[in-house]
């Protein structure tokens, strides 16, 4: 029992079984019904994605704002592809190496030109976002029909019995990213690094290969979700990511992942990006404007966060 | 009365152009008009207006026209743009009223100091005395978009050829523009003759997150049969949202219909392939070039009109679509047209 009160993400674990319960007890027919279930499902796997690629670059004590706009610059590549008859493959492979690229230069300059990662990466905010609207003009074609009907689309978009394919990719990444975090030797120096950054160098963890990685990890995660995001509804606008990087923040956050860096799980993460979807997804269905998400944001992750330095606290107390 | 709205919006332009041309008014004259605008280049919309201003500088040739905009929905980013505008000590300005308490007092000064002010696309919604001292404004009537295409609506509904309104959704990307609040407006008080409620629900700029927000909201509110887009690109949003929830969007089904605004290609299509009811054209083009000309003969002669020049709407729907294709077509060109198309 103490060791699960230790959690990092406890806050995230006590806050789902409220809003649980809670909309079980309020909503059971909206809550319950498979439309709501598959809407927040779909909705949780796009903001889980971009989350899982955020923990890893704040698990470093660093920060990724440019998710937002890669998410946009990627998905929209890989739309523009497609409508000019290169097949669904190749496009989006060529999408991804592009989140890629993208997640190695901010790499590189945070690394090599030690400018903060928060400046690096708002500036990536900004100019992938510019680089849609010029090479765009402000309209995005949608995807030619064999394109969604091919295996890829498919894989990406579609169901399997019933359950959204983005909802099983993420549970899988979610597990996945888990172990490499727990099991693995990348996952020690990761947090290794992010605990105490002085300390992991001169115990040789390779610093610069390490943050690398997490910032690519970063931008992959986010191609990724925009390809999902893509391959269910292919219908966009170059407004595609605004504002997901907030929200992916909010999600690890949330998820028990501090900003400190060196404490987290992938767990909280996901549990994050659910429990944001959900509430937000009720409180439309109750009739609050949902302009109020907002506000209800920045509520949730102020409870959130005092939960788990509360408990912190009276663990270090006792 | 529709059927032959573009035809009569050319003729319109060219009866506007020929009001103001001869030899005496092509001599050289060099100003500088700038205009500051909410539609930036993640609109389609801004090649309407920047199209036209071209061909305002062709007709002109001395006086500079230049574009400036916010690329996202900012008021904030569109003050700041305002401002830089302003302090360059332009010949006149064009401008939306996009907030007229937040616009006041910077127009004010702008104008105070000389510089004539022209109000295009978003008007100051206030009577003439109280609103911002502008030389006029030149666009369609925001409000009066959302009561047309309401009143379209209840027309056609009372012929039986559509189902009648039970319920309407707005669906609005922006909480804070005036423009597409007053069109959400319009369409509540055309809906309220009828006492038919009417919500807005704010979905984002986002398409992911604005399918989710809509989804959630129809999930329970079953007894919503109208969605009214107040942007015609999240038109193609709503109309798959619907289809996934079964709630048969295509006209011919009369289950959901989806109304929305705008000749682009996304509502024109829309109309054709039976997935939208209507939209309407607000005179995208004479809102880039008359303010402009307006200007040139304010600042050469004194000029101003003395009442505001109301571009729109004009209701397009099944009846005039395939005029209004071949007209975006012409101005746009086919391979953008395309390429707009997000369906």
């Amino acid at each position: 029992m103490r060791r699960f009160v230790k959690r990092s993400d406890i806050g995230i674990i006590i806050g789902c079984i409220f809003v649980f319960l809670l909309f079980s007890i309020w909503n059971p027919q909206q809550w319950f019904n498979w439309g709501t279930i598959s809407n927040v499902g779909q909705y949780t796997a796009i903001l889980g994605l971009l989350a899982i690629g955020q923990t890893f670059v704040i698990l470093v004590r660093e920060i990724d704002l440019s998710v937002g706009s890669v998410y946009g610059v990627v998905g929209i590549t890989f739309l523009g592809l497609e409508s000019s008859n290169v097949s669904v493959l190749v496009s989006f492979i060529v999408a991804m190496l592009l989140a890629l690229l993208i997640g190695l230069v901010n790499a590189v300059v945070v690394i090599h030109g030690k400018v903060p990662s928060m400046i690096v990466t708002l500036g990536g905010l900004f100019f992938y976002r510019g680089l849609i609207y010029v090479t765009t003009h402000g309209a995005v074609a949608g995807t030619p029909q064999p394109a969604r009907e091919n295996w890829l689309s498919q894989f990406f978009g579609g169901h399997w019995l019933g359950i959204e394919n983005g909802f099983l990719l993420v549970l899988l990444l979610a597990f996945l990213s888990a172990t490499a975090l727990y099991q693995t030797r990348f996952g020690n120096h990761l947090f290794a690094l992010g605990g105490d950054p002085a300390s992991a160098e001169s115990q040789g963890v390779p610093v610069n290969r390490i943050k690398a990685s997490a910032f690519c990890l970063s931008s992959l995660f986010a191609g990724l979700s925009a390809i999902v995001t893509l391959a269910n509804n292919p219908s966009t606008n170059v407004s595609l990511g605004t504002g997901m990087e907030l929200q992916s923040i909010a999600a690890v956050v949330v998820g028990g992942t501090l900003l400190t860096g060196g404490r987290g799980t992938m767990l909280g993460t996901i549990l994050g990006a659910f429990f944001l979807t959900a509430v937000r997804s009720e409180m439309i269905a109750l009739g609050a404007p949902p302009s109020w998400y907002i506000a209800f944001v920045g509520i949730a992750l102020l409870v959130i966060v005092t939960i788990n330095t509360l408990l912190a606290k009276r663990l270090k107390a006792a | 009365m529709t059927k032959h709205a573009p035809r009569r919006l050319v003729a319109g332009i060219l009866s506007l152009c020929s009001l103001f041309t001869g030899a005496v008014f092509a001599q050289t004259d060099h100003y500088r008009f700038i205009m500051v605008s909410h539609i930036g280049s993640n609109d389609p919309n801004m090649n309407w207006l920047t199209g036209s201003m071209k061909t305002f500088e062709e007709k002109y040739p001395g006086v500079k026209t230049q574009y400036l905009s916010t690329n996202e929905y900012s008021l904030q980013n569109f003050i700041a743009i305002l401002n830089q505008a302003i302090a360059t000590h332009p010949d006149g300005i064009a401008v939306p009223i996009l907030n007229s308490q937040a616009l006041q007092p910077i127009l004010d000064k702008a104008i105070s100091s000389g510089i004539p002010v022209v109000a295009f696309n978003i008007s100051d919604p206030r009577p003439v005395g109280q609103r911002i001292k502008y030389l006029t404004y030149v666009g369609g009537d925001e409000y009066l978009t959302g009561v047309k295409l309401g009143e379209h609506v209840v027309e056609l509904a009372n012929a039986g050829k559509i189902p009648k309104p039970t319920r309407v959704m707005v669906a609005n990307h922006d909480a804070t523009h005036q423009g597409l609040k007053a069109r959400a407006r319009g369409m509540t008080d055309a809906m309220k003759k009828i006492n038919v409620p009417v919500d807005e629900l704010i979905i984002g700029a986002d398409p992911a997150q604005a399918r989710s927000v809509m989804q959630s909201y129809l999930g329970t509110h079953k007894d919503v049969n109208y969605i009214f887009c107040v942007a015609s690109w999240s038109s193609p949003w709503a109309y798959s949202v619907a289809d996934q929830m079964g709630l048969k969007p295509k006209l011919a089904d009369k289950g959901l219909t989806i109304v929305t605004v705008d000749e682009s290609p996304d509502a024109l299509e829309g109309i054709k392939d039976g997935k939208v009811l209507e939209c309407n054209s607000q005179g995208f083009w004479l809102q880039g070039y008359l303010p402009m000309e307006i200007l040139y003969f304010n600042k050469k002669m004194g000029m101003s009109p003395i009442s505001d020049v109301v571009t729109g709407p004009i209701i397009i729907d099944q009846t005039n679509v395939d005029e209004w294709i071949k007209f975006v077509k012409s101005v746009v060109g086919e391979e953008a047209y395309k390429k707009q198309l997000t369906w």
